[in-house]
């Protein structure tokens, strides 16, 4: 579930484990109103600070298997299992506060997993994760996906969808602007802005320039990126001038294309015509 | 889905209570230093108590079993009673205050638990340790100034004990709906039982008070629960001389509950409706 800040996320995902009623309509998690169902969810919340920081991650981990229903000798075996699976077996006697938020998260992560639930609702588990722990972190969701269980992923970080997600809702002030496969979602990408690097063949900035802009001249235009002016440039094509034609037009003016890639990703695209919000 | 989950819930909910009371008794363990804290506010009161009860004279304190009483004796008993209604308030409503500060509410209310089980289980600790806390400090004290003690009473104390804590928890329940509903709500703990203390006779003779405040003082609950004890503990008093006063305070007990329990489902429904639970 991807989308902007304050798109609904996190309150659908209260409403689906029945933090908050809704305002109107009903909702059914697994079939049942989300009180109910309770039981069955495992949910990830956001922020770190969900634990007891003075008892020791075993002793959390137990509690909560306590609170859904577990004998004391059965939630602590079944804590020792997710600690060694979140990698945290060495940390097991260690108290909560002392843990980083790589840490805490798969902390989270393994108390939702307690009940190994049907549903697992994961939200932004990956904000102030460094890329390494946000990476963990999406490998352990996914392996509760392949265990069977149906994984509910918010987040607004747009580029770890990619070859993550089975399929993806756009939401934005509430509403649902996509639902798809994330292959459907780049069709909504209009890429038009590139990033271009070149050889100049030692001609002069102004010349350089000036050579470029007559190259593109009626498929867009090209300005450099930075004051030196000397080999990378941003492209920009008007509406439904293929980027080949655009590069070809340079390489005739005697220029030598180094590389050339987007400036925003295809899903960034896609998202800010979804939504009209700019992320950054 | 492990199949020992969700199922008897009612013999889960005496497993979710201790596991309540395990998390509160290591999490008290890992403040040691309070527990000597604790002790020595209570050696400190005493001492301070003792200093003024060389200035009472004993023939202006009532007489218990047709027997005259010292103020240290008087005082004793007022204090254990009192601080159990301190404890017992305030760390009803701090307990949940606690959950929201430390972000742990959410975790709790995402967990197939009753509102009930949790206002239980938030108290469970306490409602084991205060009493013995009280027991202790009752013995030292009449063994360190002499005074004595009727070993006959003790049951009859106990009663009036057993049925003062249900009191004390439906009046901390109901401060906890307020903390639930405002937040700070818990600095209406203080005043609450403030007007309770000084209503009660704690300290000092009813008689001393105004006409119409002893007027008030005498449907007082607390004032019934301490004048039984100390005609249980101090004058010897029967089964049969207290009757009345357990049958009042059993009635008053079952309204706290009852009267508590509904604030609180009422205010945790309207966390629910404007999706506020979470905050602080």
């Amino acid at each position: 579930m991807l989308g902007p800040n304050g798109a609904g996320k996190t309150t659908l995902l209260r409403i689906l484990c029945g933090l908050i009623d809704p305002t109107v309509g009903n909702v059914a998690t697994a079939g049942l109103p989300p009180t109910e169902a309770r039981g069955t969810i495992g949910f990830v919340p956001p922020g770190e600070r969900t634990f007891y920081m003075r008892l020791r991650a075993l002793e959390n981990l137990e509690f909560f298997g306590r609170l859904y229903g577990m004998r004391r000798d059965e939630a602590r075996a079944r804590a020792l299992t997710l600690m060694e699976r979140v990698e945290l077996a060495d940390a097991l006697e260690r108290r909560v506060g002392t843990y980083s938020q790589g840490m805490l998260k798969r902390l989270a992560v393994a108390r939702a997993m307690l009940t190994n639930p049907s549903i697992l609702l994961v939200d932004e588990a990956t904000h102030d994760l460094d890329p390494a722990g946000a990476r963990r972190i999406r490998e352990l969701a996914r392996q509760a996906a392949d265990e069977g269980a149906a994984v509910l992923w918010a987040t607004q970080r747009i580029e770890e969808i990619r070859g993550f997600a089975d399929a993806v809702t756009v939401l934005a002030s509430g509403r649902v602007r996509f639902q798809g496969t994330v292959a459907d979602l780049l069709l909504h990408s209009s890429s038009s802005r590139y990033l271009v690097e070149l050889t100049d063949g030692n001609r002069s900035v102004r010349s350089i320039t000036s050579a470029l802009t007559k190259a593109v001249r009626g498929l867009g235009s090209i300005v450099p990126v930075d004051s030196s002016g000397r080999r990378n440039y941003i492209l920009s094509l008007t509406e439904g001038i293929p980027l080949g034609k655009a590069l070809a037009s340079i390489m005739a003016a005697r220029f030598q294309i180094i590389a050339c890639r987007e400036e925003r990703s295809e899903i960034e695209e896609a998202f800010l015509s979804l939504t009209g919000k700019d992320p950054r | 889905m492990s199949a020992t989950l969700y199922d008897a819930p009612l013999a889960n909910d005496f497993g979710r209570v201790a596991a309540f009371f395990r998390r509160d008794l290591l999490v008290a363990w890992s403040y040691r230093v309070a527990f000597f804290a604790d002790a020595l506010n209570l050696v400190a009161q005493v001492v301070v108590f003792s200093f003024v009860a060389r200035m009472v004279n004993p023939a202006t304190l009532p007489q218990f079993g047709g027997r005259p009483t010292d103020y240290m004796a008087f005082v004793t008993v007022g204090i254990a009673l009192t601080a159990f209604l301190q404890l017992g308030l305030g760390r009803m409503s701090s307990a949940i205050r606690g959950e929201q500060l430390i972000g742990t509410l959410e975790s709790l209310l995402v967990s197939p638990i009753r509102p009930a089980v949790l206002l239980f289980g938030c108290v469970a600790y306490d409602l084991v340790y205060i009493p013995i806390r009280t027991a202790i400090f009752l013995v030292s004290i009449a063994a360190v100034f002499g005074f004595g003690l009727h070993a006959s009473g003790a049951g009859e104390a106990a009663v009036i004990v057993l049925l003062f804590m249900p009191l004390v928890w439906g009046l901390g329940i109901a401060s906890a709906a307020g903390v639930l509903t405002f937040r700070r709500g818990s600095g209406l703990v203080g005043p609450v039982a403030f007007g309770l203390t000084l209503l009660s006779g704690a300290y000092f003779p009813l008689s001393l008070l105004p006409g119409w405040l002893r007027a008030i003082a005498r449907v007082n609950p607390i004032a019934i629960a301490l004048d039984g004890a100390r005609e249980a503990l101090l004058g010897g008093a029967g089964w049969k001389e207290l009757a009345p006063r357990f049958g009042i305070l059993a009635v008053a007990s079952v309204l706290a509950v009852v009267g508590g329990t509904i604030a609180f489902n009422l205010a945790l429904r309207r966390e629910r409706r404007l999706g506020t639970i979470g905050l602080y």
